[in-house]
């Protein structure tokens, strides 16, 4: 702890902060040396710590020698390469976008390799490995491009990663309607979405080792010039460097590491984000790795640490055999969740997000015309949505139905498809409803109950209930939701609240539970069900499928409950979004107000979860197109908003359940695939 | 802009209001004259009460589709058609059934405008949609496996569809035949000397580079029809608790020993054979005994491992022949 007292520009600093460094890249390739010891130990052969050192030395019998070359060594190789590739990528898109959130998750880069290497998958090109690197090189590239080109390099951090999560989550929906739509295993196996890194022999890893070194030595050539980078865009002109190439060499030689870790080994979480995350608070203790150049072997070696750490630990608490089927990328993600949380409720200083909204005076006109827009909008959706489906029904059919005398096909479908069609407008205009409220008491533009992990906590409180007591009924799933999601909002907003809802953290922590909870979720369905798909389905991605009425009474009685509250308290809501003070200027107390705001959108999510499963995006998108519409009031808002969440889901699940009939896409996907371009396109056009 | 934002919606409504009146189906009149009846326990406990023999039948998944068309009933509903032509080629369907969408989430509309008398359906469906599956007509419930007695339960199941649809004597003849088709079996193998030789039965699948091995142990139905040929199960993995299903990778096949290796892989599955394509490179793999001696046996493809007695007949005759080769 001396060093941190050591003034900054004194000489001496600089050469012991080197030594510093030199100890701490010691421990750290001590620390993944251990890891890969410990590793290559472990795996379903009854081959041990005895027989491993035998077959290093040549004694081993040839079937034990095989098992550590063929299989343990592979596995262990991968995971080095797949930790260092992403950490490097990480520590330097963090670096040159100046973004602490910068990272191959966060930047889409990851979803847009699987992406391509999907379609690459399912258009039946049987490609080398080298090819397939290429292809998603391509996707990654793509997907950088998209993000950084509408947020621009360095600009805001909140944009950056507004632009970045919503890409990602939209490439990853559509590689899982892929998954869906070409079914490549028949054997009911659901698709993770997420990576693994054993590997089948050396092939993989000699395959992608070349790339991953030249991306690697690529970057460390351009570091010093990143490092200018730091001191701004101008200062660095001043000292010559070429910012603009510069930043262009740096990302592209990071999506070339992340698209060679993603080929060898499918898409493993949140490693990019977490290792220079771990790696920064090194660098507060020892200078000298401020500098990128001893800063990157540092990340790379920390990333390496993560991974086989959280394969170490998979195979030391599950049975071998078992820990075969779970991916390593879910316990990545966990383990890598984990610490975000912790690294975020720990940061200082990471600055708030500016609401980019501008304040807009909308006339009275332009609302009402809004709202008949949308009424009728949603009048006309519904109606498709009753309609339309395997069996096409007309009004008269309704009619009968809603009579009572409908023939019995229509009434089957009806009955069937009538408390879907339901669950889709009420758990849109629910999501809407509270993303509404939630960005409304936390300021931030990017709180969401599905990126705060408010939505996956209540997720995660189902699949217990559903997976320990089989026959639970609607309410006793709402009320485990709701315990999930009070449990992760007190988490989330437990940890982000020191110093007031700092909205960096709160967004960090957030997308760190909900990465947790995603993880928790896979491990506990493959874990306990593995051959259930659909239930992965519905607490993943979200569906309607297979819902009745009783399942989507308690989201009513809740949606009820919301609407009238906010409706009754719309000017509190005005005055706790617009800043800290004015409400006690006024005499009110807003922490009361805003506890009883953040309750209400906790409960209306798990509801909404408790009925449709995890629907993402509505919570985002509702809300801020409805400020955009109609300006900030919440007397306008609200209506618009819930509107707007009841048009999305209900459009969505239609979709979802026609375009590859009998065959069903689960509407959360779908809400991804609408909600990704209108998002990147309210991004677009709020930047002029 | 602002005007084309009111209209279409607008114009869109009004298009589908107008379009969409009249009715598909007449409304409802006249009650059914019922023959006699049948009443029947299924697995989930529940009365299940049919007008008479059920002749419409819709099956959610590939193994009571398969004990359907075995007892001579072409099912009017079965899901994902293709994967059950890929897949279950021992038992073909002699029909063009409407394709019900996926087995996990099979469509409600699609099941409803068949108008069945009967659906079949499994545990494997999820609660709430077996749930509104009672109201589209009588479901059948059948416990899709049960790993304490693979060979009962599916043989209970073929009973339970044949009293369903009045085809009982059709019922005892496949469980004769299969009894004889084993029995045979059993004595092919012995007398080629392999009373008592350890088998082990697998599946594979790869994803990203990496090589998935699926044991079927002792408590899967092909397990059980293994121990029925006299066969001895070499896996030591516990298998869940309904299929006898395992997980294990390469590394996992070495404490084998020497066994016969038997696999089922499939041509319109490019990822399904990873023993012949993958592995076959892999030092492991190489390395194991029965890699060595030559005896690794790909069964035919279209052998359904899940399926009901053609299946397994099938299984069985394949088996030998590859073994006694």
């Amino acid at each position: 702890m001396a060093v941190t007292a050591t003034p900054p520009t004194a000489r001496p600093a600089t050469v012991s902060s080197r030594t510093g460094a030199a100890a701490v890249t010691t421990a750290l390739v001590l620390l993944v040396a251990a890891l890969a010891v410990v590793d290559i130990t472990q795996g379903t052969a009854a081959v041990g710590p005895a027989e491993v050192l035998k077959a290093l030395t040549g004694r081993a019998d040839p079937a034990d020698a095989s098992v550590v070359v063929a299989s343990r060594l592979p596995r262990t190789a991968a995971g080095l390469l797949v930790g260092a590739a992403l950490g490097v990528a990480g520590v330097a898109l963090q670096a040159v976008s100046r973004n602490v959130l910068a990272s191959p998750d966060t930047l889409a880069v990851n979803a847009g390799s699987y992406l391509a290497l999907g379609i690459a998958a399912v258009t039946g090109v049987s490609l080398p490995l080298f090819a397939s690197s290429g292809v998603a090189f391509a996707g990654g590239l793509a997907a950088a491009a998209v993000v950084l080109g509408l947020s621009g390099l360095g600009a805001g951090t909140v944009r950056l990663v507004l632009a970045g999560t919503a890409l990602a989550l939209g490439l990853t929906a559509v590689t899982e309607g892929l998954l869906l739509l070409f079914p490549q295993q028949t054997e009911g196996l659901y698709q993770w979405n997420q990576g693994s890194i054993g590997q089948n022999g050396f092939d993989g890893v000699l395959g992608m080792l070349p790339v991953a070194v030249a991306g690697i030595a690529g970057l460390l050539l351009v570091a010093r010039r990143i490092d200018a980078l730091a001191l701004g865009d101008d200062t660095a002109r001043g000292l010559g460097v070429p910012v603009r190439a510069t930043r262009v060499t740096a990302v592209v030689l990071a999506t070339l590491l992340s698209a060679a870790a993603v080929t060898l080994a499918g898409p493993i979480g949140f490693v990019g984000l977490c290792a220079p995350a771990l790696a920064r608070p090194l660098a507060r203790w020892f200078r000298g790795l401020r500098r990128l150049r001893s800063a990157m072997p540092v990340a790379g070696l920390v990333g390496a640490a993560l991974v086989l750490g959280a394969d170490v630990l998979l195979r030391a608490f599950v049975d071998a055999d078992t820990a075969v089927a779970v991916p390593t990328g879910v316990v990545t993600s966990l383990v890598g969740a984990v610490f975000l949380v912790v690294m975020a409720a720990r940061l200082r200083g990471t600055g708030g997000a500016t609401a980019p909204d501008r304040l807009r005076i909308r006339s009275r006109a332009v609302f009402l015309t809004t709202v008949v827009v949308l009424v009728l909008a949603l009048a006309g959706v519904t109606i498709a949505a009753v309609l339309l489906g395997d069996s096409k029904l007309l009004l008269g059919d309704v009619v009968n139905w809603a009579q009572g005398r409908a023939g019995r096909t229509v009434s089957f479908v009806l009955d069937t498809r009538m408390p879907r069609v339901f669950a889709a407008l009420l758990a849109g205009a629910a999501l809407a409803l509270a993303g509404t409220l939630v960005q409304a008491v936390t300021r931030n533009p990017l709180a969401e109950p599905a990126v705060l992990g408010v939505s996956g906590g209540g997720a995660l409180g189902a699949v217990i209930l559903v997976t320990t007591v089989p026959v639970a009924g609607a309410w006793g799933v709402a009320g485990a939701a709701f315990a999930g999601s009070a449990v992760a909002a007190v988490v989330v907003f437990g940890l982000a609240a020191r110093g007031g809802y700092q909205q960096n953290r709160l967004v960090l922590v957030g997308v760190g539970v909900a990465a947790g909870t995603t993880a928790l979720i896979s491990l506990l369905i493959v874990l306990t069900d593995p051959f259930n798909a659909a239930k992965a389905l519905t607490w993943l991605s979200g569906s309607t499928y297979g819902r009745t009425m009783p399942d989507v009474l308690p989201l009513a009685v809740v949606l009820a409950v919301g609407v009238a509250a906010a409706g009754v308290r719309h000017r509190e809501l005005d005055l706790v979004s617009l800043d800290e003070d004015t409400p006690r200027l006024l005499g009110l107390d807003p922490a009361r107000g805003r506890l009883g705001f953040l309750v209400l959108g906790v409960l209306l999510s798990a509801a909404a979860v408790a009925a449709a499963g995890t629907i993402g995006f509505v919570g985002l998108v509702a809300p801020h197109a409805a400020r955009a519409l109609v300006g900030r009031r919440h007397t306008r808002v609200l209506p618009v908003a819930l509107l707007l969440g009841a048009v999305l889901v209900c459009a969505a699940d239609l979709l979802g359940r026609t375009v590859i009939a009998p065959a069903q896409l689960g509407a959360g996907l779908m809400t991804a695939v609408i909600g990704t371009p209108y998002f990147l396109y309210v991004l677009v056009r709020s930047r002029r | 802009m602002r005007r084309l934002l009111f209209t279409a919606p607008l114009a869109t409504a009004a298009a589908l209001v107008l379009a969409a009146c009249g009715t598909t189906e007449p409304a409802a009149d006249d009650a059914k004259e019922s023959t006699e009846a049948i009443t029947l326990t299924d697995a989930s406990g529940a009365e299940v009460e049919l007008d008479g023999p059920a002749e419409k039948v819709v099956g959610t998944e590939w193994n009571v589709v398969e004990h359907l068309v075995s007892l001579g009933v072409d099912p009017v509903g079965v899901a994902d058609v293709k994967g059950y032509k890929t897949w279950d080629a021992a038992v073909p369907l002699k029909n063009e059934p409407k394709d019900i969408g996926t087995r996990g989430e099979p469509s409600m509309d699609t099941i409803a405008s068949l108008k069945p008398d009967l659906i079949v359906a499994t545990t494997d469906l999820q609660p709430n949609a077996l749930k509104q599956l009672r109201k589209i007509a009588p479901v059948l419930e059948v416990k899709s496996a049960d790993a304490a007695d693979p060979i009962g339960r599916m043989l209970e199941n073929v009973d339970l569809i044949a009293e369903a649809t009045g085809t009982t004597e059709r019922a005892a003849t496949l469980k004769k035949d299969f009894g004889t088709t084993l029995a045979e079996g059993r004595k092919a193998l012995a007398d080629a000397g392999l009373d008592g030789a350890e088998i082990a039965f697998a599946d594979g699948y790869v994803a990203s580079n990496q090589v998935s091995v699926r044991p079927y142990t002792s408590g899967s139905l092909i397990g059980a029809v293994n121990e029925r040929l006299g066969l001895k199960n070499a896996w030591k993995q516990k298998g869940d608790e309904a299929y006898g299903l395992a997980s294990t990778d390469v590394e996992g096949l070495t404490g084998l020993g020497k066994v016969q290796f038997v696999y089922i892989g499939n041509d319109g599955d490019e990822s399904s054979d990873p023993f012949a394509n993958e592995l076959a490179g892999n030092s492991v793999w190489k390395s194991l005994p029965f890699v060595k001696s030559g005896d690794v046996h790909r069964l035919d493809d279209g052998i359904w491992m899940f399926g009901g007695t053609g299946s397994m007949e099938r299984y069985a005759d394949a088996l030998v022949a590859s073994l006694t080769k």
